[in-house]
């Protein structure tokens, strides 16, 4: 079937993304980007560039590279925005017979339409050839203050393109589609859309009708962005320059263009970190020689730089819930979407306005493509028959030496699935072991639900550790655990059939799941000590196997003091102190080394036995390596 | 009838078991290509932090006093640049040549135009270095166009 693509159609940037296997995943474009700069050119030769290599020859070309299209689209000329936006764009704009914009690129006057169609196509075309498919449909996103014209225009573009726009959606709604809010009914959402450039809020309402959401608010900043926090720190630098060494650096294009880059450097650093570097050697020079640059920027000297625009912001959005009627306290979801939102300080004075934590999981660049994939998902109906597999609520294993629980399926396995894993006995000539079977996510046994036991008998005589018995757990699709057991020297076999015990009440799962959470530390801690236990013990075991097999090669006094060892561990090992049981062990290990390095010594002087040394296994039900 | 209804139902899930058994397939095969090219472009974000460091080395190295570039001390720590140069090729790294070329976007992003005697869109300065990857541009070179 084929793919409806997701668009969110950027004033700076564009991104796609489409669902696959029921999750929205963001397309790259042919250059390996995330998202494509909302850019078109005509070169010289005449050929076209849309994107990121459109952008790069912007300089040599300006009055042929268009740029912020979407500032014009779907206008009339004799708006106020375009009469103020006009003095900006270095290319030539007029007004249309049609009272519209129209643009000049190469000899040809285009409409806002076809420039943005030059847009679509390219990112259309590069999500052709990534997943192979073609693409006929499309959701594309617009700001929720666009009127009708706008929208129309925009959905023109995409027919120009080649696109059968399904939908042309509003990005605050797609940014909350992404966050899955609309599946609670009667909410109030605010979506917080600081971009490069703009600065968007918008308050949507569901309480009606989850299917229509309806704009309850808008406003905004058209031109407040994070460009501006760029700019704010490249002035700190060049004042801070100047302070020290007396310099200006703004007339010096080729310093400015590395502060740029620096400033915009540590912006994004300082999102993760409380402090960068600005680090510019050989920035300038003077009569005494070269003049280096190296700065200290704290986030919170980056605060202070642009605090005047995160308050506005913010008194952008009060301004907006007064003229909606509407309190912070009235607001259940809060969205933050665009890349400025990574910064902490935006995301605390939301918080604090609101009393709550905002959505900021997903891409603040992306949120807004992927919603409109979800959107254009549920449009394409997907599969009408969607398989719908479970997953388990909680890890199943068995019961292993020491009463530790250890897992074979761990929680979250999607089934129909199985795993086969092979264990061994703990002790000498053992002849049967019992299969335990457990649910739940505690390290000791004792503490998860006890499935089912059975014993499987007939193992025959051996030293612990060399019976290999298979344990398989197998998960049907109806979720029926199927556990059996099989000694493979013998090939005997037991197995149980425990029904209807991975779909457990989810009261049931809670409270196991929080338990385990409850008990993690606790939990930890004696597994460890058994660890610790099952460690020494066989130390110990391979020691007296090492005695009855290769005694005589051993210096006396080597035993005794291994022995010596042997005892002052035995004495700890049962008690719980962890630290003393590893002490004691490593103690006993590096002496036994010693007589393993003798024994060493004179079997080669001897004669190299054909026997391998075996390792000693690690008990019953332990796993082999 | 009956018959034919579960026969329908049968054909139907077993073409949906083999479609399933089809996507996973291709999906590993998609994830094993997916993770060849990761692997391959892993350590592009570290290789572009070093590339950072080497611009300001260039930049050191350009503004060396005249007396001081036959100086054997001055030879060593230059040779250290030869060093790291020889690193990043072994990595893939591959230098995007400008001077005297004529500009493309698709390897440089031109900074500024400038009057000059060269034909009109020959790139006449290199501001900062570009770089290829495995024969991929990770990082444009900035440079000035003639106008």
């Amino acid at each position: 079937m084929a793919k409806i693509l997701g668009i969110d159609l950027g004033t700076t940037f564009s991104a796609t993304a489409v669902m696959e296997s029921g999750e929205p995943k963001i397309i790259e474009n042919k250059e390996g980007g995330r998202t494509t700069p909302s850019v078109v050119a005509l070169t010289k030769n005449g050929e076209r560039l849309v994107g990121i290599t459109a952008r790069r020859q912007q300089i040599t070309n300006p009055k042929n590279t268009i740029f912020s299209i979407k500032r014009l689209i779907g206008r009339r000329f004799s708006d106020a925005e375009i009469q103020k936006d006009k003095k900006l764009l270095p290319y030539e704009i007029k007004e249309a017979s049609d009272g519209g914009v129209e643009i000049k690129m190469g000899d040809k006057w285009h409409k806002p339409a076809g420039i943005s169609a030059m847009i679509l196509q390219k990112l259309k075309q590069d999500v052709e050839e990534k997943i192979g498919q073609k693409i006929t449909d499309a959701v594309i996103t617009c700001p929720a203050y666009f009127d009708d014209s706008q929208r129309k225009a925009t959905k023109v573009a995409g027919e120009i393109a080649g696109l059968n726009v399904k939908l042309v959606i509003n990005e605050p709604t797609a940014a909350a589609l992404a966050y899955g809010l609309f599946k609670t009914k009667g909410q109030q959402i605010l979506v917080y859309d600081f971009g490069g450039g703009t600065f968007d809020v918008s308050v949507l309402d569901i309480r009606k009708d989850p299917d229509t959401v309806e704009v309850i608010g808008v406003g905004g900043d058209t031109h407040l962005g994070g460009d501006d926090f760029d700019q704010k720190i490249m002035e700190w630098i060049i004042q801070e320059f100047k302070k020290d060494q007396g310099i200006d650096l703004s007339q010096d294009q080729l310093a400015l263009q590395r502060i740029k880059e620096t400033a915009e450097k540590a912006k994004i650093e300082l999102s993760t970190t409380m402090e960068t570097e600005i680090n510019l050697p050989f920035v300038t020079s003077d009569a005494s020689g070269p003049k280096h640059l190296y700065l200290k920027l704290s986030r919170a000297k980056l605060e202070d730089l642009v605090k005047d625009y995160i308050d506005k912001s913010i008194d952008l959005v009060k301004e907006i819930l007064k003229t909606a009627k509407l309190e912070p306290k009235d607001i259940e979801e809060i969205v933050l979407v665009g890349g400025q939102t990574r910064m902490p300080a935006i995301q605390e004075a939301v918080k604090n306005l609101f009393n709550k934590e905002a959505n900021k999981s997903i891409n603040p660049d992306e949120v807004v493509a992927m919603g409109a994939a979800i959107q254009a998902g549920i449009m394409g109906g997907e599969a009408k028959e969607v398989l719908l597999l479970d997953a388990t609520p909680l890890s199943l294993g068995i019961e292993t030496l020491g009463n530790v629980n250890t897992i074979l399926i761990p929680k979250n396995t999607i089934y129909p699935t199985a795993k086969t894993q092979i264990f061994s006995t703990a002790a000498d000539n053992q002849t049967s072991v019992e299969v335990h079977v457990l649910q739940g996510e505690r390290p000791m046994a004792q503490d998860n639900k006890t499935l089912g036991r059975f014993m499987l008998d007939g193992i025959a005589s051996a030293p612990r550790g060399l019976p290999q018995v298979e344990v398989s757990f197998d998960i049907d699709s109806n979720g029926i655990l199927n556990v059996s057991a099989k000694d493979k020297a013998t090939n005997k076999e037991q197995s149980i059939r425990i029904e209807g015990s991975i779909g457990m009440s989810k009261q049931e799962i809670e409270k196991m799941k929080k338990e385990a959470e409850l008990h993690s530390e606790d939990d930890k801690k004696k597994r460890e000590l058994i660890e610790a236990r099952n460690l020494a013990d066989n130390l110990i075991y391979s020691w007296d196997k090492t005695v009855r097999d290769t005694g005589d090669k051993i210096d006396q006094n080597l035993k005794k003091q291994v022995q010596e060892k042997i005892d002052e561990l035995k004495k700890v090992k049962d008690k719980d102190n962890i630290e003393e049981i590893k002490s004691k062990t490593n103690d006993l290990s590096q002496t036994m080394q010693k007589a393993g390095a003798e024994i060493y010594k004179k079997t080669s002087e001897q004669k190299p036995k054909d026997e391998k040394n075996k390792d000693a296994e690690e008990g019953k039900f332990k796993e082999k390596k | 009838m009956r018959g034919m209804k579960y026969k329908k139902k049968k054909d139907e899930y077993l073409e949906n078991w083999k479609r399933e058994r089809a996507s996973f397939l291709n999906y590993k095969k998609e994830e094993a290509e997916r993770v060849g090219e990761f692997v391959k472009f892993a350590n592009q974000g570290l290789i572009l932090n070093i590339l950072d460091i080497l611009d300001n080395i260039y930049i050191a190295e350009k503004k060396l006093p005249k007396d001081l570039e036959k100086n054997e001390w001055v030879k060593g720590m230059l040779s250290i640049k030869n060093q790291i140069l020889d690193f990043l090729e072994k990595q893939g790294i591959e230098e995007i040549k400008c001077l005297g070329k004529n500009f493309d976007p698709n390897f440089h992003e031109a900074v500024e135009m400038i009057e000059n005697s060269s034909k009109s869109g020959i790139i006449i300065k290199e501001i900062k270095k570009g770089y290829l990857l495995h024969g991929k541009v990770i990082r444009p070179a900035k440079v000035k166009v003639a106008k």
